[in-house]
């Protein structure tokens, strides 16, 4: 192979799924196959982290080695509380998403189908869009008190405005060349909504039911530190207090785990509903 | 072409005074006295350059543009608004991209028994010859199969009137020949009263029992020319390059506002 068709199936090989597992890639002397190549970095940066923690370069109350981190999830895992700790933060964003989206979705749907509704209740939702979520805490703290009240207000806060905006403009913002088709065929208002504006907007929809989810672990996160005896937020709080740095590196760890899997998650039930629509 | 003078519904009667738009300098005169009957099951071609109303007496036929001095009439009843008795196709396809094939031309039927439903989808889509696509969807299709599903999509209804606004304009020239002897196979299968609004000479010449020239600012009716020619037509025939020739003079002869721009005022 030339260095010029070595180059050509880089390209060809990043741009094809079918292609990029397949052929090993010869870079130096090590073969590596090039799916694999992401993980070089991370990787490499673990190894040295462990063996400078080894050589006891870092203090380890500060940043302890990644086996000590992955040791301190085992444990915390075998004692139980990791689950403990865990369900409650799961349930907490999810029923705080769930009451957030459906709020959005509903509110979304109204303004974006009913000019009267737009006018009546946009402007109120875009000023208080203009107030940082977090800015409520001390608020919802006074009113609701330190319980799940407040905490799952606040991440539905977070996962309301989202949805609602995007929903909301998608269904506003349909081809008006399409709506005439549904005029041509003498479409009621909410024929026109369900039949044309709605699976219109339905790709952006899907887009804001990602970032409110997205914001609901955010929430999660912030509501836990400010106030909480139980979850993964709790935990962190716990190791900063007790000067335990393994702990909360494993609470961080836990979080992108529990993050990504349910965006990975979102996204699939989108692609489903989306089917082969092209975009 | 009177031999389907069997057939009595689809006739059109427009008797426009005029119709104006709000531009920036006041209002801007699209049309003014119209009047034009078209017959049932008669294959109407209107042409005229951009600017000259003809999109806009489409779209009042089709009941999308109601304020208007005057009337139009379907069978001798006032339309006063749109209606399912008036199959629309425009330029672009319209069709919605989160349906497949059969879906979209199913959006233009409602209120059937749903055997006789999906006889009647299944029979406009064979019409327009997509049997093999059924359950596809929009971005899989080319250009001229999209037309064609929105073909289905007006026809499928069984309206009294199809309406089409330069629905090849945006296909390539082969396309454009190829879909032109599809509307004559569609139209002698269902004989409903055709109104094709184009700028392209040849095609109005090629497809329509008349031919309706138009000349802009404000759009008037300039002249009606009757196409005598049997069908399938010679593009090349004698006849065929007179009559095509006869159009173009009255839309570019001197004297001729057919084709006056804006800058011209």
């Amino acid at each position: 192979m030339s260095a010029v068709e070595q180059n050509r199936s880089v390209i060809w090989n990043t741009s094809t799924p079918e292609l990029t597992a397949k052929p090993p890639r010869n870079l130096g002397r090590i073969w590596i196959p090039e799916r694999l190549l992401g993980w070089i970095i991370p990787v490499s940066v673990l190894l040295v982290w462990e063996l400078f923690a080894l050589l006891g370069m870092l203090p380890p109350n500060w940043l302890p080695a990644p086996t000590v981190v992955a040791q301190t999830i085992y444990q915390l895992a075998v004692a139980g509380d990791l689950w403990k700790h865990a369900g409650i933060t799961i349930a907490r964003v999810a029923v705080g998403f769930l009451l957030g989206a459906s709020a959005g979705t509903l509110l979304g749907g109204l303004t974006g189908s009913l000019p009267v509704a737009r006018k009546l209740l946009d402007p109120t939702v875009q000023a208080l869009r203009g107030v940082p979520s977090i800015a409520w805490v001390p608020l919802f703290l006074l009113w609701l008190g330190i319980q799940e009240t407040s905490k799952i207000t606040l991440i539905a806060l977070g996962a309301f405005f989202p949805v609602y905006l995007n929903l909301s403009v998608a269904m506003r913002h349909v081809d008006p060349k399409l709506l005439e088709v549904g005029k041509l065929y003498r479409l009621s208002t909410f024929q026109m909504v369900r039949r044309i504006n709605l699976p219109a907007a339905l790709p952006e929809y899907i887009v804001g039911l990602r970032s409110g989810l997205g914001l609901a672990w955010m929430f999660v996160v912030a509501a836990e530190l400010l106030g909480a005896s139980s979850g993964i937020g709790y935990l962190m709080v716990d190791g900063q207090m007790t000067g335990r740095a393994s702990i909360i590196l494993a609470s961080v760890l836990l979080f992108a785990v529990f993050g990504k899997a349910t965006d990975w998650m979102m996204n699939a039930v989108g692609r489903r509903l989306l089917g082969h629509r092209a975009r | 072409m009177d031999s389907d003078s069997f057939r009595q519904r689809g006739t059109v009667d427009i008797q426009i005074a005029y119709k104006a738009f709000a531009g920036s300098h006041g209002k801007l005169l699209a049309l003014r006295d119209i009047l034009l009957t078209i017959n049932p099951g008669e294959f109407m071609c209107v042409v005229g350059g951009s600017g000259c109303g003809k999109t806009t007496l489409l779209r009042i036929i089709a009941g999308l543009e109601t304020e208007y001095e005057g009337a139009v009439f379907l069978d001798g009843k006032q339309l006063t608004g749109t209606g399912l008795d008036r199959g629309v196709v425009f330029q672009e396809h319209r069709l919605l991209s989160w349906l497949t094939v059969h879906d979209n031309v199913a959006f233009g039927l409602a209120g059937l028994p749903p055997e006789e439903r999906s006889r009647e989808i299944r029979r406009y889509i064979s019409l327009v010859g997509l049997d093999d696509f059924k359950y596809e969807y929009p971005h899989q299709l080319s250009g001229g199969m999209s037309q064609r599903v929105a073909i289905a999509r007006a026809l499928v209804g069984r309206p009294e009137v199809l309406l089409l606004d330069e629905p090849f304009a945006s296909l390539d020239a082969l396309t454009r020949m190829r879909m032109q002897q599809e509307i004559l196979r569609i139209w002698e299968a269902e004989r409903t009263t055709v109104v094709l609004v184009t700028h392209d000479i040849e095609e109005a010449v090629y497809l329509a029992d008349r031919v309706v020239i138009m000349s802009p600012q404000p759009g008037t009716l300039r002249k009606i020319l009757p196409v005598h020619l049997p069908r399938p037509r010679d593009r090349t025939d004698r006849e065929f390059v007179r009559l095509r020739k006869s159009v173009h003079d009255e839309l570019f002869s001197p004297g001729s506002t057919a084709y006056l721009s804006l800058e011209n005022f």
